[in-house]
């Protein structure tokens, strides 16, 4: 029987798990035992990378080539890109009003979130089989119960770009409950609150005779952890530092590790310190942050998640009392404030005994082996977290498949035309809650090719099917000929079968000349933005020049320009590198004042 | 209908009766799509159903066809497994529930709800134009800032209509013991229609109470 094993790929941490004898065990680093494998990948000049710790102490240094979190991305167009995440990292801007997929640029590379999360698989992976010392090939991952139907096959292609074969997603809350279901021989219904980096999930499940059957699941998939993080940095950091400071991508990283780290320390402590300290940048600043102080800051963020676990015991007709024990996963839930406030929300105790950053892979174990078929004694029953419909007349949605339905599932609609002569039918699959088509989210648009014929005469009988990973799969027959065919769903925010294929192939033989391209394209965009800064700076702080400067740095920018026009990229480096040079001493003046000017009465201990 | 059709084994071609298995070679069968919500739980074709015995009978079926148990199983065994548990689900999802049950039951028949559910049921007239009023009175409040006395007034209108909600469902269960296993009666089946229609629209006016109940909450 192949080992399958069970990954939870997470927002800020990711681990792997296999069953050993008869438990689930996590799998440590061979080298320094952590279980844990920071999700953070960081790009170096010479094309490599570095996924995990490695990345984590680069991640100050070269904030814009180290990618935090990547899972906030999977599965989401360019249009839902925030503002804040735009300083922290650069994107491919889509041509025109295109809606593309998120593709980020690093260091001549555009790559997509799937791609980076490969890294992060893949890293796993050679963990993996360093201390079984067996090659690893299937997977089950585990994503977010509300994790929509984009965002579930981008992490399928993550795992396919990884060289993994994932023969299943699971919801973590589900692969939670597994863990403590198994671990405490529970029956009965239970709640599990999972609040981790990046995404919220409230399960409610009934464990009875071996079956994990989930009653409702509700949540949302833009909320955790680095909500608070990024909550105390603009609250006590921020404020520390000069404005311009503020929106620069070294300084902000560096503040969101100080919060995260601040936050950590009051889980225990009644007060720290927070410490922004980024020597290469010549900035340094503390403050004294109590328990008290934090719990006011965040207290909003923690009562989002109320929202959606009322929703959730409304869904599946009981109330906060039905509910016999409460389990917490995801590295938020060891706050005071999130288990003082879910306690009060159910009436009770939650339990703390099962690790919450490892039950989650712990699971996903005990499912893959469930799935190789080595064991037979329990079965998970998990559903739709979202409902699922099509476009009609009018801009609205309607639904096929309700919310909190138990897949796999299917549903039959039938179709015809409404104008004669049609050749075919467009179809525009949406996910999401609301009414209007407009609120909800796009996961497919594609179209069924059919014969021309008079209006209303074609029949086409559509079959939705959203397998047991939650994944949608569209089939339609023709009534008249009995002809079926698989539509292919062509993801609106996804990889398309093709570019999986090329990815894959460039991965193995990178074609030395698209890498070429790509790298000219990167040094003309960091040209641009060099020569822009100049120019600007040398507009608005004139007087901060040396005599003659002013000559230097415009005979640099001219270099510039004339290299930009060829298609040297090494050449097209080297210039910038030197226009940068040239105007170090300016910017540092220019840096050294703002410091002075804004700091000069603010609590520091030194600059 | 529910004339058992004979189909074969797609593994070894025997002939049997639409079972889940092959009582040949145990292969897993794919259901019929043909086959009828009841008889895919093994249950009677009736209405007036055991909702245990429905809930033993899903799990115990569940088990048996769940995609989960047959990951490293041939193609067909999987497309098995996948299609006949997605009609499990479908199926239980139905008749678990007596309004869907119903309305299902209504189906089999011939019969459809349709656009008559936007219609005010005769018997629920009275009780309609009180909970409008009342819903009025309740968004006053709650624009006059009292978003506690508002979602005091809403649990006045809930409990009303919970009140009513039983007493249908009271309705729904003598209508279903009426029915006699092989024969459609015309007078139930009518019945049965405007019942669903006055649970269909109390439905939708409890969720305009919960709809207004949210807006209290979020003042
Ligand atoms: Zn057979």
């Amino acid at each position: 029987m192949e080992r399958i094993v069970g990954i939870d790929l997470g927002t800020t941490n990711s681990l792997i798990a296999f069953i050993d004898g008869d438990a689930p065990r996590v799998i440590a680093d061979p080298l320094t035992g952590e279980k844990l494998l920071p999700s953070i990948v960081s790009f170096l000049e010479d094309g490599s990378n570095v996924v995990g710790q490695e990345a984590k102490a680069r991640a100050t240094e070269h904030p814009l080539t180290t990618i935090h979190s990547v899972k906030r991305f999977m599965g989401l167009g360019m249009s839902h890109v925030s503002e804040e995440d735009r300083l922290r990292y650069r994107f491919v801007e889509t041509q025109g009003s295109g809606d593309g997929i998120v593709r980020f640029t690093l260091l001549g590379k555009f790559l997509t979130p799937p791609e980076v999360s490969a890294l992060i698989l893949r890293e796993l992976k050679a963990r993996a089989e360093a201390s079984l010392q067996e090659p690893i090939k299937k997977v089950v991952i585990t994503v977010p119960a509300y994790f929509n139907d984009s965002q579930r096959p981008a992490t399928k292609d993550a795992g396919r770009l990884a060289g993994l074969d994932v023969v299943r997603l699971v919801n973590e809350p589900t692969a939670a409950s597994l863990a403590y279901g198994l671990d405490q021989k529970e029956e009965g219904l239970i709640a599990v609150y999972d609040l981790g980096g990046g995404t919220f999930d409230i399960s409610l499940l009934r464990l009875h005779t071996g079956i994990f059957e989930v009653l409702a699941t509700n949540g949302d998939t833009r909320l955790g952890g680095d909500d608070m993080d990024l909550r105390i940095a603009e609250r006590f950091v921020f404020p520390l530092l000069p404005t311009e400071l503020r929106q620069d991508a070294q300084i902000l990283r560096a503040a969101l590790q100080a919060a995260e780290q601040a936050k950590k320390a009051l889980s225990e402590a009644e007060e720290t310190q927070v410490v922004l300290d980024v020597p290469a940048r010549n900035v340094r600043a503390t403050c004294t942050l109590s328990r008290r102080e934090l719990e006011a800051a965040v207290e909003d963020i923690v009562m989002r998640t109320l929202g959606p676990c009322r929703q959730a015991l409304k869904d599946a007709g009981l109330e906060p009392r039905d509910i016999e024990a409460v389990v917490l996963v995801g590295g938020s839930t060891r706050m005071p404030l999130v288990r003082q406030r879910i306690g009060a929300f159910f009436g009770q105790t939650p339990l703390t005994d099962l690790n919450p950053d490892e039950v989650v892979a712990l699971g996903a174990a005990v499912q893959a082996d469930t799935l190789s078929g080595r064991r037979r004694d329990m079965l998970l029953l998990d559903v739709v977290p979202l409902a699922l419909g099509i476009e009609t007349m009018g801009g609205v949605m309607s639904r096929l498949i309700e919310r909190n339905t138990t897949i796999p599932t299917s549903v039959k609609e039938m179709y015809t035309t409404a104008v004669d002569n049609q050749t075919a039918v467009d179809v525009h699959v949406l996910q999401g809650e609301r009414e209007l088509v407009q609120d909800c989210r796009s996961l497919a648009r594609f179209k069924i090719p059919i014969e021309p014929q008079p209006a209303g005469v074609p029949r086409v009988e559509m079959t939705f099917m959203i397998d047991a990973n939650g994944i949608l799969n569209v089939t339609a027959t023709d009534i008249r000929t009995g002809r079926e065919r698989s539509v292919e769903v062509k993801p609106s925010y996804g990889l398309t079968d093709e570019e999986i294929e090329r990815l894959l192939e460039e991965s193995i033989d990178f074609a030395e000349d698209d890498v070429s391209k790509r790298l000219l394209i990167e040094a003309r965009t960091e040209a641009d933005t060099v020569l822009n800064a100049t120019d600007k700076a040398l507009q608005q702080n004139a007087t901060f020049l040396l005599a003659g400067e002013d000559i230097f740095i415009r005979s640099a920018m001219q270099d510039l320009k004339r290299a930009y026009e060829g298609d040297d990229y090494n050449l097209i480096r080297d210039v910038t590198e030197k226009l940068s040079e040239a105007t170090t001493p300016f910017a540092q003046r220019i840096m050294d004042a703002s410091i002075q000017d804004a700091l000069g009465h603010k609590r520091l201990s030194e600059i | 209908m529910s004339t058992v059709q004979e189909v074969r084994c797609w593994r070894c071609a025997h002939q049997h009766q639409a079972m889940l298995f092959c009582p040949a070679c145990q292969a897993i069968q794919l259901v019929p799509p043909q086959a009828d919500y009841f008889s895919v739980l093994g249950l009677p074709r009736h209405p007036a159903l055991d909702e245990k015995l429905l809930a033993r009978r899903y799990y115990e079926l569940s088990r048996q066809l769940h995609p989960d148990l047959y990951q490293t199983g041939t193609p067909q065994e999987q497309e098995a497994s996948l299609n006949n548990t997605a009609l499990l689900n479908r199926a239980y999802r139905t008749l678990r529930d007596a309004v869907p049950r119903g309305q299902y039951w209504l189906e089999l028949h011939g019969e459809q709800l349709g656009k008559e559910n936007n219609r005010v049921p005769p018997k629920l007239a009275a009780l309609v134009f009180a909970v409008h009023e009342q819903l009025e009175e309740a968004s006053a409040t709650r624009a006059a800032g009292k978003a506690d006395e508002a979602q005091a007034e809403l649990g006045h209108i809930r409990e009303d209509l919970h009140a009513q909600l039983s007493q249908l469902r009271a309705e729904l269960a003598s209508n279903f013991s009426q029915w006699s296993e092989n024969e459609t009666q015309p007078g139930l089946l009518q019945a049965l229609k405007t019942t669903l229609s006055a649970l269909a629209y109390l439905h939708t006016l409890l969720r305009d109470v919960e709809k207004e109940s949210e807006a209290s909450w979020n003042v």
